[in-house]
């Protein structure tokens, strides 16, 4: 089981190449889309590099959750999260630090949930329970 | 040498590419067009076994480097296995042209499902499993990749007798402009040509038909060659045509105008 360094490393450098930046702008906090430019077909590149590089299976909408993205309805009112949707996040990312979102769960702010961080504790995750 | 290799610069060098329905017509024209630039090209038939090795002989004859593979593009799996098989031999893929085409035409009224059917599906179909065969892994991925599907200007201009054809053509066209926006992101364009009458074998019967009347109807007053097809396509697969995505080129001496000579 790699260590938490070995893993961080790897991320970073999947992340490097799938959207083309430079090593350095790839700090633990960078988010993908505000910070490191990401778009929605870099999200697909993402999943399926980490699952090559890894050897782990990614499920759709197990690390971008896409009904709450998409704005399914049950999920996303008016442009903020509800309450369904905080649960849905929840369950679906249990990696993740939702405190600060929750107080303001706008979608737009959404993705400033995915940093590099918080990808590489998913795979600590993920390796973990295999 | 031929007229193509005498003209060629070396505008592909290097580059992989994948010509479906490359034995004959219009697809063995790009073949040697884009092998007399450079590029290993593969010819992909379905029957033509012949055809295609000759046209994999002719290319090497003149230097280049070809591969003649057989396929049923209307089948998911075949077309991941030839795509697989390519990448082996030749490498990762560059340029992909979607040519395999074939016509049922009838009259709607009497057209079965069976026509409708497998038009739109080699036609169409077979530009989806071909694309999403190699748009992700070959295109995608290394940032580069040029997407040439050849439409027809019956996709606009329409006959009696072509519904099923022109539907997969104005399909191809839709899809191209689609595609487009997707990869574009990526440095992967996706174009179209869209010929008008050419002298091959699909169109055979029509010219036998109409004789002297297309001449009346194409304003050069000449049926198309597969190479003027195929000049327009190395156009689109080399560096020049960098920062154009999403057209559709038609290549018919003026027909789709709607000039007819009166004379």
């Amino acid at each position: 089981m790699p260590t938490q360094e070995e893993i961080y490393s790897k991320v970073s450098a999947t992340l490097v190449e799938a959207l083309n930046v430079d090593e350095e702008d790839v700090k633990p906090t960078a988010t993908l889309q505000g910070d490191l430019g990401a778009e929605s077909i870099d999200f697909l590149d993402i999943v399926f590099r980490l699952e090559r590089e890894f050897g782990i299976k990614i499920p759709r909408g197990e690390l971008f959750p896409e009904s709450i993205f998409q704005g399914d309805p049950e999920f996303v009112q008016d442009g903020k999260v509800t309450a369904k949707g905080l649960e849905e996040l929840r369950s679906k990312m249990p990696f993740a630090d939702l405190s600060d979102f929750e107080k303001n769960p706008e979608v737009r702010h959404l993705s400033d949930l995915f940093t590099v961080q918080l990808i590489a504790r998913y795979i600590e995750g993920k390796l973990a329970a295999r | 040498m031929t007229k193509e290799q005498e003209s060629g610069g070396r505008r592909l060098q290097d580059r992989v590419a994948l010509v479906t329905g490359g034995s004959r017509g219009i697809g063995r024209a790009i073949v040697r067009a884009f092998a007399a630039e450079g590029a290993r090209v593969a010819v992909v038939y379905r029957g033509s076994h012949e055809a295609a090795e000759e046209t994999v002989r002719d290319v090497r004859a003149a230097g280049g480097t070809a591969l003649a593979v057989q396929c049923d593009v209307a089948d998911p799996n075949a077309v991941q296995a030839c795509v697989d098989r390519v990448a082996k031999e030749l490498g990762p893929i560059d340029i992909l042209v979607n040519n395999a085409g074939v016509i049922q035409d009838e009259l709607f009224l009497r057209m079965t499902p069976e026509q409708w059917n497998l038009v739109l599906q080699t036609n169409l179909g077979g530009t989806f499993n071909f694309c999403r065969a190699v748009a992700y892994e070959h295109m995608l991925r290394r940032r580069t990749g040029r997407i040439i599907n050849l439409s027809s200007v019956a996709a606009t201009h329409v006959n009696m007798g072509q519904t099923n054809y022109s539907a997969s053509k104005g399909a191809v066209n839709s899809f191209t402009r689609a595609l487009a926006v997707e990869l574009a992101g990526r440095g992967v364009t996706v174009n179209a040509i869209a010929p008008g009458f050419i002298e091959t074998d699909m169109s055979a019967a029509v010219r036998g038909k109409a004789g002297d009347l297309i001449k009346k109807l194409i304003p050069m007053k000449r049926v198309g060659t597969p190479e003027d097809i195929a000049r327009v396509a190395v156009f689109l697969a080399g560096p020049d045509s960098g920062y154009m995505t999403g057209q559709v080129l038609t290549v018919d001496g003026g027909l789709s105008l709607g000039a007819v000579a009166v004379s």
